[in-house]
């Protein structure tokens, strides 16, 4: 084992300079402009802007699913290569991508059937996975006959059951009704409280970056560019119907929505 | 009572076309102008003429009129006396349809799924595939059955023919379809190239795949018939040539009523299977 420093063994996620152009309509727009963040072992963070601002962009850059233009992406010290999914890295997606073809047991037991995981543990796992995420009962139902809340609960199964330790989520619950919405935030929280992975969470939605991430970084409206990064310290573990009815969680989410209201304006103008 | 009306009016209307078969054509005389010529019997024979025909080709009744079954052994000799009895004529064309089927269904999935995940392969073959996919398939029977001989093998390779740029197709539109998120879904939970082919690109198309069952073996049913009807040993369409050539149309309806029988619990039997394996789909999940 090579020894490394504790400074560069704590940052899972380093960011420089990163930068994304599209070509839209034979012109080239700028969805990424020099974005620089490092995210520390266990942190749970969430980044937050109006829609349009890369986020997603970004989020899938680290995911490997698109090839940056300029600037470096760092997991674990390891440059990611586009194209080349990294084993401790699970993604969320915001779109339903469950296998229609697998039930909710095959979906939650896909990546350790890739794995090779022996049979009888598998079970195991897909098992306490299924209680985990509240499903008792609906191991043999197939994706289409699941709610909305239910079938994005089997996703998060199905992405944490191979423990990775980096999450990326890309508003994973972002097609859901309020109330299912934080239902998730409860399941969510409840389950990551426990393991304590290193999270990068897209979202929009203040309210959710709040209840769920101990850092908001805030990006601008396009190009997206870093413009705040705010640390919030709410203790843990969390409630997350309870935490927005308090003081510190109206104060915070007042000052942030000062600077978030300027980008949405700003969206909207072009 | 909806279901028990619709049933009486099915069972009322399938009696009168009986009727009118049977007993139609005694009327010509009387009323010239009302009774078309096509219930000429001659033609189209007579319901109790196919169904006593339908008894001594199926060996139930010997040809001087009795029940093989009254004496010890009698159904046996008939079988075994009668070439082309209609137990062995069903016999030969039920295997070589089903035969014909597998074997055009795994070829035309197989082709389907390769040259529909390489954009190299359909680029150099698909427009050899669209030119033999616009010869009439039944065109090429003859040729195959100077290639193959009068036996079975030609009206497998027949029906393989038919069947397999069906699937093919289906296959091929199937894989292109694949959705790109559960591929990259599959990646980002570890998935290598095989692992993502074998566990989400085969299951997309087998989607597509079964939608072309039904057709399927109703065309390798067809391709088999033709086969048989150009040159035969044994099998239903051979039934049909023989009939025909001693003029005698109760025994060619009774091998078209036999197929018809064969058709139906072919086409049920898939159609029942693709439920079966397209269980998954939303129209197919009752909700909890």
């Amino acid at each position: 084992m090579p020894s490394t420093p504790p400074e560069a063994s704590a940052c899972r996620i380093d960011i420089a300079g990163l930068s994304k152009t599209f070509l839209a309509d034979g012109r080239d727009v700028v969805a990424v402009d020099d974005v620089s963040f490092r995210i520390n072992d266990g942190e749970f963070v969430a980044l937050l802007g109006p829609s349009g601002c890369g986020k997603s962009t970004i989020l899938n850059m680290v995911a490997t699913l698109i090839a940056p233009n300029g600037g470096s992406i760092k997991v674990d010290s390891q440059p990611v290569v586009p194209g080349k999914p990294m084993r401790q890295v699970g993604y969320v997606f915001q779109k339903d991508t469950l296998f229609p073809w697998r039930t909710v047991e095959g979906n939650i037991g896909y990546a350790l059937e890739l794995a090779k995981v022996p049979t009888a543990e598998r079970k195991g796992r897909v098992a306490e996975a299924i209680h985990l995420a509240g499903l008792d009962g609906f191991g043999h139902f197939y994706p289409a006959s699941l709610s909305g809340g239910m079938r994005q609960r089997v996703s998060l199964m199905r992405t944490l059951i191979a423990r990775p330790e980096i999450l990326l989520m890309d508003e994973p619950f972002g097609a859901l009704d309020t109330h299912t919405k934080l239902d998730m935030h409860s399941v969510l929280l409840s389950l990551w409280e426990r393991t304590r992975q290193t999270v990068l969470f897209v979202t929009h939605d203040l309210g959710e970056a709040l209840t769920l991430a101990d850092r908001i970084i805030l990006l601008s409206a396009r190009p997206g560019r870093l413009k705040n990064d705010f640390k919030i310290d709410f203790p843990r573990p969390r409630n997350a119907v309870q935490l927005r009815e308090t003081k510190q969680y109206a104060d915070l989410f007042q000052k942030i929505w000062h600077s978030l209201g300027e980008e949405f304006t700003k969206s909207r103008a072009t | 009572m909806k279901r028990a009306w619709t049933l009486f009016w099915q069972v009322t209307f399938g009696l009168s076309l009986l009727a009118i078969w049977q007993w139609g054509w005694d009327l010509k005389a009387r009323l010239p102008w009302l009774v078309p010529e096509i219930l000429d019997p001659y033609f189209v024979s007579k319901p109790s003429l196919i169904f006593q025909h339908f008894l001594q080709m199926g060996c139930l009744v010997s040809y001087d009129g009795h029940w093989t079954f009254a004496t010890e052994g009698g159904f046996a000799k008939c079988i075994g006396k009668s070439e082309n009895n209609l137990w062995i004529a069903t016999y030969v064309t039920l295997k070589n349809t089903l035969w014909g089927f597998a074997i055009g269904v795994s070829l035309g999935f197989t082709m389907g799924l390769l040259l529909g995940r390489s954009d190299r392969l359909s680029e150099i073959f698909y427009p050899y595939i669209n030119a033999f996919n616009s010869i009439p398939r039944i065109a090429l029977a003859p040729i195959i059955i100077l290639a193959c001989g009068i036996g079975d093998t030609s009206k497998i390779v027949t029906a393989v023919l038919v069947v397999v740029f069906l699937v093919f197709f289906n296959t091929f539109e199937g894989a292109r379809a694949v959705d790109r998120d559960h591929i990259n879904a599959a990646r980002l939970l570890g998935a290598g190239e095989w692992q993502v082919t074998r566990t989400v690109i085969v299951p997309s198309a087998m989607a597509w795949l079964f939608a072309s069952l039904s057709p399927a073996i109703s065309f390798s049913l067809i391709g088999v018939i033709v086969g048989e009807f150009i040159g035969a040993e044994h099998g239903i369409g051979r039934m049909i040539i023989e009939a025909e050539a001693r003029g005698e149309s109760a025994g060619m309806m009774v091998a078209v009523f036999v197929l018809m029988i064969v058709g139906v619990i072919l086409t049920t039997l898939v159609r029942r299977l693709q439920s079966y394996l397209l269980r998954w789909r939303p129209a197919n999940v009752s909700t909890a």
